[in-house]
């Protein structure tokens, strides 16, 4: 085995069409891509476990074979690693016995000391392996019970279990988030490919030779990287296990709402996978366009605080009160606007902005520090919605003018923004604002300065969009896991302040259309899963 | 394929439904009577007292088997919750301190209220963990959460009561085994 792979082509919708013949029929497919896109892009899925899209192409698992039409006659060859030419001839195991045989040998050899882990395996039922067996094996087992299964990895790992089998490495500590166990890795290495390519930092190695490989960190050192949990995500089958998700709930009583990670520019998409009322883990969400297959650790583990030290719900009427009490002392309003807030929020307080006339001001922007972006599924701005503001024509960084001027303001309100906590010092020139009034979802430091904190919907409880740093237009969806059900969403809030309550997410999307014309006519259902780009391209 | 039975129409003696009625009457009082002089020999029992005969491969209350040094067998892989057509077993599962074993459970609960003793989880677990052969039939509690069978209850059973199954016998005190109650995080009362 090289060290050194290369990346795979994926098809686009600009791919040139070429005419393969599969099964002796003529299809036309991706020109620039390998076989096993090429058929996917046709309908007819390859099983494969080390072939990973993101990934450089290995081509170790040998699962994906198909035959091809040569000088030589028809010869076996991997589909993940064989670029498509015109007029090649493909023969899967619908028209050829031979593949569908050596794809079964190939199956029952990985399954050979593949320990029968599955009931208690956390990725039984998203399993490569499961899959392939149905698919590809189904074979009969040919193992003699006086030998059972043996393990010959990693030796420091070894023990004999309570049936006198040798067994090996169940639950070896990677690092602070990731466990590994030897006995069910098939050595696929895509786990080190995603460490090495990707990640960029070379923590994960293959030791050994043979039926002797083990996957294994460097002496001393632990796997300890911002996108660890990544190669929980590659690993096809399940060796890698993260430990905060491990044992906590079985795959298939999950339910998945596709949404947007609300806590950095670039949007990484997620899905929310929930099961009675609970995130139980976030899965990043393939877009190819933003953060292909990959989520870093602070927005995989933010959803363990979603539901912690919440603000309860409140009547309506007292935030009215407020509001009527501010307006007696009278005075300006400012309005901060914060970093989770979607368009709808947005299209929100720029209502209430012209509710209040010219009293009230809008600010926008963050404390927190905008860092770089790492290339991988962070840009490092904290502001999730920056392009979302600028397109509202929202400032989205006024907030030290607003720390400036604080004494021309006799009420504050703060929509998703937790500007005590994240300013610090520097902002407490805003607690002189005798009324402070919070709109949030937590009992942050900001709730607690405020003269009246009203408790909010959190993002991953809302349906909405945003507006990514690569100018894409990406939808949330509201997850059911709201503690509250009495809980409402910003937009619906704020715009009843204003006095034409928005009684659907898409009633605000529709005002934020009348904002910024690129919105204008679309409707959630125009937008793709993996979202819209913008006109004007990327900014 | 369809059959046709004719019957005998009926004479006129049976037509008058005097002596039929009568007829009817002494089998009635047939039975009365036995009741009363030869209680023994009638067909039926008297529930309360008299219990009925019950089969070990009769599907009762659910029980957890236990491995030799007392913990539960269970794994806490789901397989019978996911198998069970009522949806009433709930299992939380943790990791185990034993090196050897992966998995162990947490929280085990079977609503007896909603279970419908299909024995679809006896026949999923796949380490023979879970057992209905109790020949407890009889469930009555006077609040509903005491319907549903915790991990304490189905653990709960004696070795005697199952002499011809060796596998119950090599759990030594079953869970009165305070040992292992403290292994499995079952706080140990008395």
């Amino acid at each position: 085995m090289s060290n050194f792979y290369n990346m795979p082509k994926l098809p686009t919708e600009n791919s040139p069409k070429v005419e393969i013949f599969v099964d002796d029929k003529a299809v036309m497919v991706p020109g620039d891509t390998n076989l096993l896109e090429a058929l996917k892009a046709v309908g007819i899925e390859t099983p494969h476990v080390c072939y990973h899209p993101y990934l450089p192409v290995s081509g170790n698992c040998r699962q994906c074979l198909v035959e091809q039409e040569g000088p030589r006659g028809r010869m076996l060859v991997i589909a993940c690693y064989t670029p498509v030419m015109p007029g090649m001839k493909i023969y899967t195991p619908a028209s050829s016995a031979r593949v569908k045989n050596a794809r079964k040998a190939t199956q029952e050899f990985m399954l050979v000391n593949h320990p029968l882990d599955c009931p208690i395996c956390d990725k039984a039922g998203e399993c490569t392996l499961q899959e392939n067996f149905m698919e590809a094996g189904q074979n009969e087992s040919r193992m003699r019970p006086e030998y059972g299964k043996n393990y010959h990895g990693n030796p420091a790992h070894q023990f004999i279990d309570a049936k006198g089998q040798l067994r090996g490495g169940k639950h070896v500590d990677l690092g602070p988030r990731v466990l590994l166990d030897e006995e069910r890795c098939v050595q696929c290495d895509r786990c080190v490919r995603f460490m090495r390519t990707i990640a960029g930092s070379e923590q994960l190695q293959l030791a050994g030779r043979a039926d002797h490989t083990y996957i294994t960190t460097f002496p001393g050192e632990k796997l300890d990287h911002e996108y660890d949990l990544c190669v929980t995500d590659v690993c096809p089958v399940g060796a890698m296990t993260a430990k905060y998700f491990r044992f906590q709930k079985r795959v298939w009583l999950l339910s998945h709402t596709p949404t947007i990670s609300m806590d950095d520019s670039l949007g990484a998409n997620i899905w929310l996978d929930h099961a009675d009322g609970h995130i139980y883990r976030v899965m990043p969400r393939c877009n190819p366009e933003v953060n292909r297959s990959w989520l870093s650790n602070t927005s995989r583990l933010a959803f363990q605080n979603f539901d912690k030290n919440r603000l309860p719900a409140m009547g309506f009427h007292v935030i009215q009160e407020a509001i009527a009490e501010a307006k007696k002392n009278g005075g300006k309003v400012a309005l901060v606007a914060g970093g989770s807030c979607t368009n709808e929020d947005l299209a929100a307080i720029r209502l209430l902005k012209e509710a209040l006339g010219d009293s009230a001001e809008i600010f926008g922007g963050t404390f927190k520090k905008v860092g770089a972006p790492d290339g991988i599924a962070m840009s490092g701005d904290p502001l999730a919605n920056r392009a979302g503001f600028k397109l509202l024509g929202i400032a989205d960084n006024n907030l030290e003018d607003l720390v400036k001027r604080a004494s021309e303001f006799k009420v504050l309100v703060t929509v998703n923004n937790d500007v005590f906590g994240d300013g610090g010092a520097a902002a407490s020139a805003l607690e002189k604002i005798p009324t402070r009034i919070a709109f949030t979802p937590f009992n942050d430091a900001t709730a607690n300065k405020a003269t009246l904190a009203f408790g909010i919907r959190h993002w991953s409880e809302i349906q909405g969009t945003m507006v990514n740093s690569l100018n894409i237009l990406q939808k949330l969806s509201a997850c059911p896991v709201c503690p509250d059900e009495k809980l409402r969403p910003a937009y619906e809030v704020l715009s009843e302040l204003a006095g034409s309550k928005f009684e659907t997410a898409f009633d605000a999307f529709k005002k934020a259309g009348e904002y910024a014309s690129v919105l204008a006519g679309l409707s959630y259902d125009t937008i793709k899963n993996t979202g819209k780009l913008l006109e004007g391209g990327n900014a | 394929m369809a059959r046709v039975i004719r019957q005998r129409p009926m004479n006129w003696v049976e037509r008058l439904y005097i002596f039929e009625a009568i007829r009817g009457l002494w089998t009635t009082l047939k039975h009365a009577a036995r009741g009363l002089f030869r209680y023994e020999e009638l067909p039926t029992i008297s529930y309360p007292e008299g219990q009925p005969e019950v089969r070990r491969t009769y599907r009762a209350k659910h029980r957890l088997m236990l491995r030799a040094d007392g913990t539960p067998r269970c794994v806490a892989c789901g397989m019978c919750a996911a198998a069970c057509p009522a949806h009433c077993i709930y299992i939380e599962a943790t990791a185990s301190d034993d090196p050897r074993i992966e998995k162990k459970v947490k929280r085990f609960d079977i609503d007896h209220l909603t279970c419908v003793f299909c024995g679809l989880c006896v026949e999923a677990c796949p380490v023979d963990a879970l057992r209905m052969d109790t020949k407890e039939i009889i469930f009555e509690h006077r609040t509903r959460d005491e319907f549903v069978a915790n991990l304490q209850t189905l653990t709960s059973w004696n070795p005697k009561d199952y002499p011809d199954d060796a596998q119950s016998q090599v759990a030594p005190g079953g869970t009165k085994n305070a040992e292992a109650r403290k292994v499995w995080g079952m706080e140990v009362k008395n």
